[in-house]
């Protein structure tokens, strides 16, 4: 027991020492409030033009409300893809 | 629309003339004017400054020549060989975002970026010509960007409509952040004005130290909204060219 906690100090102690070597990323903290609303507005994006196209095929092919259900559907899954791409690019930063 | 002291009436947009062309209003207004000083402003500091060409650079110029390499930077890192073609484009691109959000960080002065018609406008020209230009490089090849290799076949029914879908709202995220960004952060300074009046006593001063820290933020998000539409204008170009 006691040498796990050692063990565990001395990580602790390796992690630091390595922080204060490696020079601080020069990449500034965004801000929470900021990255939230950049996921938001690509769900939001995404939404708008599910919707927009289901209303477009009722219109014209009459098939009121199946498409807008459907197409909503498709605009907030593609709302997470984006979501999901944003973060894989952030990742990569 | 707006009422008399809204934080709103800011937004306006008010028609110095009249003028209609076949049915269509292209009156000057306030915010054309923003435009215009905007543009000017542009073409004026980038000309004066690095006019002289001197080896040495002085104050001004290197402002200039660093907004140049940052843009540049930006389109070697994101699109790689065929970066230079479209470095004037994202560049104006960029200026024109940035200056137009710092023009309008001055009091009194129109934000022409805090309506969505005109950053809907500059995220239609990106997106369109993002699209020709995948078409031109691919041909019809270019809607296998739609399709993911390596998905059973009957995923493909729902994948490519949600591929498209996620592909069209390209110029609508692109579009809104920049607006609501700009609507928000001016919105906001404006409410914490009327507090400075409203509050009673030496009060007030507490809502005034706040909107100097708030100018500042808003100075930051000017530029980080331009470096943000530039980045994915850069990202959208790369898309045009590898596909996947």
């Amino acid at each position: 027991m006691a040498n796990n906690y050692k063990l565990r100090d001395l990580k602790k102690r390796i992690d630091s020492a390595k922080s204060l070597n490696t020079p601080p990323s020069k990449k500034k903290k965004e801000s929470g409030a900021g990255f939230g609303f950049k996921i938001s507005t690509e769900i939001i994006a995404a939404l708008v033009v599910g919707v927009g196209i289901g209303l477009i095929v009722d219109k014209y092919l009459g098939t009121k409300p199946f498409g807008l259900i459907i197409f909503f559907i498709f605009g907030a899954i593609a709302g997470f893809l984006n979501v999901y791409r944003v973060m894989r690019r952030i990742e990569k930063q | 629309m707006a009422a008399k002291d809204s934080p709103l009436k800011q937004f306006e947009v008010i028609p110095y003339s009249k003028t209609e062309v076949a049915n269509y209003d292209i009156s000057f207004t306030n915010s054309s004017l923003s435009m215009v000083i905007t543009v000017a402003v542009i073409t004026l500091f980038l000309t004066l400054t690095v006019n002289p060409r001197s080896l040495v650079p002085t104050r001004m110029q290197l402002i200039s020549e660093l907004m140049y390499n940052f843009i540049a930077q930006l389109l070697s890192d994101t699109v790689g060989d065929n970066a230079k073609k479209y470095f004037p484009f994202v560049f104006s691109l960029f200026m024109f975002v940035l200056i137009g959000n710092m023009v309008g960080m001055i009091p009194y002065q129109f934000t022409f970026t805090s309506h969505i018609v005109v950053t809907f406008a500059l995220a239609s020209v990106v997106f369109i010509g993002v699209t020709i230009l995948g078409f031109v490089n691919h041909g019809i090849k270019f809607f296998t960007f739609f399709y993911i290799p390596g998905v059973p076949f009957y995923m493909h029914p729902l994948l490519i409509p949600i591929e498209v879908i996620s592909y069209l709202s390209r110029p609508i995220s692109l579009s809104v952040r920049l607006f609501a960004n700009m609507l928000a952060g001016h919105t906001l300074i404006k409410v914490f004005a009327s507090f400075v009046v409203a509050m009673p006593f030496f009060t007030g001063a507490l809502p005034l130290v706040f909107i100097v820290a708030l100018t500042g933020l808003e100075i930051l998000i000017a530029f980080l909204q331009a470096y943000v539409f530039a980045i994915l204008t850069c990202l959208y170009i790369n898309d045009a060219y590898h596909l996947h």
